[in-house]
């Protein structure tokens, strides 16, 4: 409503008001990683002083973070491959293909971002459990996969949509084989998409909680589990230092994602949140296309 | 050749198909139908058969019959007592995401496109850091002698320091926190795409300020308005880090009891029933938003002709 000539206070009201609001949003986060630093990890804050102790108990004996550290990373690494290859398979079915019942393959594919977690967590306990496969990271992989290949199916979509097909059709009329017209023309193009996607399924997994929760057993839990273990039970100030880890992963991630986005110069910042299936689901996947 | 028929939303129109022959369009439904295998039976296997199978445990008796009973065990009282606890707050998250939401959405659609990238970095990074650090961030900075409390008793605030946390006021700003980045980009979707000429036309023709903004704005973005409540309101009833970090006992939600009775009392029958009935719920919050969408259609198709 520029062109309405607004109030100048009614302008300040609106920037002071925005500008709180920002900080609501970035202050958990940024006390975190100052606390992470301080000598009084539950005291003041500021902290009095200084100090990288909270980092430096991550990594002494019988710390049990380094093994919730290398599950989570070994989870997040197998739900990037599996969410990939899914991801890359749905895309190229639902863009580059006449799939009978699309709308219905589009709402199952997305339908896992709107069920409430707890409640997928509970199913994959049950199918789990029995299998006496509580603890083991591919049962935690599989399980992540179901929330991290919508995003990257979302992903990938766009991207395929945005390669021109008759670059592929081109191949395959020099005789190129559909093998090599996805390894050698459509891989290629869909690089940075698929950058993306691993980062988005990497993430997805490293900081899961809900499905983690449910099929971790007593002696292997991932990260977030054991800071959502310790944040409840126990009184350990190293957990500053692991929260402010899992701000730096995620920062870099989405920075990474950033810098692919600018060197690709694809213009897809709208897949940046999931916020597409819900309206898409609701819709009954009408959007799918 | 019932499988030939073009899908709902199929992107292929049918004069193109019938150039390029039956054969060639019988193939790209077999590209298809194989490309999307793995998924459909990685989900069927992994979601839908779980989901399922909680469904049967639900409604499975001591001696293995079918019965009710967990289900009306669920709407009996501490129980129900939960239940209505996570609606109310559910509906208090959402009212306040929404609030705040429309207000830097509205602040956000006036920017410049640089400057509205900067602010939508900030609203957008904070979601992707796990929700369970942003409550611990929220722990500090409410504590009886944290940040927030400081800064009020520094300014002679009557009755500082407050009781922010292990209250309903904490949960509610915690897990408001969580679900912002949600209304926000939705809201600011909407707002982007409104014409901001209507406004200007209701202007010239003598419409106050407060008069386009209830009259014009508002109805204008009252479809996203209402997607993003609803939506809110659904991630809002299965979530449980922030109220079981930042609540006290009275503060307990559903996913919370769920994880209670199937970690600590390896009661599955139970919750089986409360994770079918938050399933139910969000279908229903889905069905209502379809419904509202379709009545807004509809109201709007009338508005047009008459």
């Amino acid at each position: 409503m520029i062109e309405l000539r607004s109030t100048l206070t009614g302008r300040i009201t609106l920037a002071v008001l925005s500008s709180l609001i920002l900080l609501f949003l970035v202050l958990p986060i940024v006390v975190i990683v100052v606390t992470s630093f301080g000598k009084d990890a539950f005291g003041s804050f500021p902290p009095s002083s200084w100090t990288l102790d909270w980092y430096k108990v991550l990594f002494t004996d019988g710390s049990k973070w380094p093994g919730a550290l290398s599950l989570s990373a070994l989870v997040a690494c197998l739900t990037t491959v599996f969410s990939l290859t899914l991801g890359m398979t749905a895309a190229t079915a639902l863009v580059r293909s006449d799939l009978p019942l699309r709308s219905a393959v589009y709402g199952l594919v997305l339908a896992p971002l709107v069920i409430p977690q707890v409640v997928i967590a509970l199913g994959l306990f049950l199918l789990f459990e029995p299998a006496a496969m509580l603890g083991s990271p591919i049962a935690l992989a599989l399980g992540h996969t179901v929330l991290a290949s919508p995003i990257a199916v979302m992903i990938l979509m766009a991207t395929l949509k945005g390669i021109d097909e008759r670059l592929e059709d081109a191949a395959a009329s020099m005789g190129a084989s559909r093998l090599t017209v996805a390894r050698r023309i459509t891989l290629p193009l869909a690089m940075p998409g698929l950058v993306a996607a691993a980062i988005f399924s990497f993430i997805t997994s490293f900081d899961e909680f809900f499905i983690a929760q449910f099929l971790s057993s007593v002696n292997t839990v991932t990260l977030p589990v054991q800071v959502y273990n310790v944040l409840q039970y126990d009184v350990d100030p190293s957990v500053t230092a692991v929260s402010a880890i899992l701000i730096a992963v995620a920062v870099v991630a989405l920075a990474l994602v950033g810098v692919v986005r600018r060197l690709s110069g694809s213009g897809q910042q709208d897949v940046l949140l999931p916020t597409e299936p819900g309206v898409g689901l609701a819709a009954g996947g009408e959007t799918a296309s | 050749m019932a499988v030939l028929a073009p899908a709902p939303g199929s992107t292929a129109p049918v004069t193109r198909k019938e150039q390029r022959g039956r054969r060639l369009s019988d193939r790209r439904t077999r590209f298809g139908l194989l490309n999307a295998a793995p998924v459909v039976v990685y989900l069927l296997v992994l979601f839908v058969y779980p989901i399922f199978s909680t469904l049967m445990l639900s409604l499975k008796g001591e001696d293995g019959g079918f019965t009710l009973h967990w289900y009306t065990d669920a709407f009996r009282g501490a129980n129900l007592e939960i239940l209505l606890t996570t609606l109310r707050i559910s509906a208090e998250t959402s009212m306040l995401s929404l609030v705040v939401g429309f207000v830097l959405a509205a602040a956000v659609s006036r920017l410049k496109p640089l400057w509205a990238g900067l602010v939508m970095v900030v609203v957008v990074v904070p979601h992707f850091i796990s929700a369970l650090v942003r409550t611990y961030g929220w722990i500090i900075l409410l504590g009886e002698h944290g940040v927030v409390n400081s800064v009020l008793t520094g300014l002679h605030v009557p009755g500082a320091p407050f009781q922010l946390l292990y209250n309903e006021l904490g949960v509610v700003i915690g897990t408001t926190s969580v679900m912002l980045p949600y209304t926000v980009l939705l809201l600011y979707a909407v707002m982007k795409g409104i014409d901001r000429r209507l406004m200007a036309a209701a202007a010239s023709m003598g419409a106050g300020r407060v008069t386009i903004f209830r009259r014009v704005y508002v109805p204008l973005v009252a479809p996203g308005l209402v997607n993003a409540g609803v939506l809110c309101f659904i991630l809002c009833l299965g979530y449980y880090i922030t109220p079981a970090l930042m609540g006290g006992p009275k503060q307990t939600m559903v996913a919370s009891l769920i994880d209670t009775q199937v970690m600590k009392q390896n009661e599955w029958n139970g919750a089986s029933a409360l994770g079918i009935i938050l399933l139910l719920l969000t279908f229903a919050g889905l069905l209502l938003l379809r419904l509202l969408k379709s009545a807004g259609e509809a109201y709007r198709n009338r508005g047009a002709r008459s």
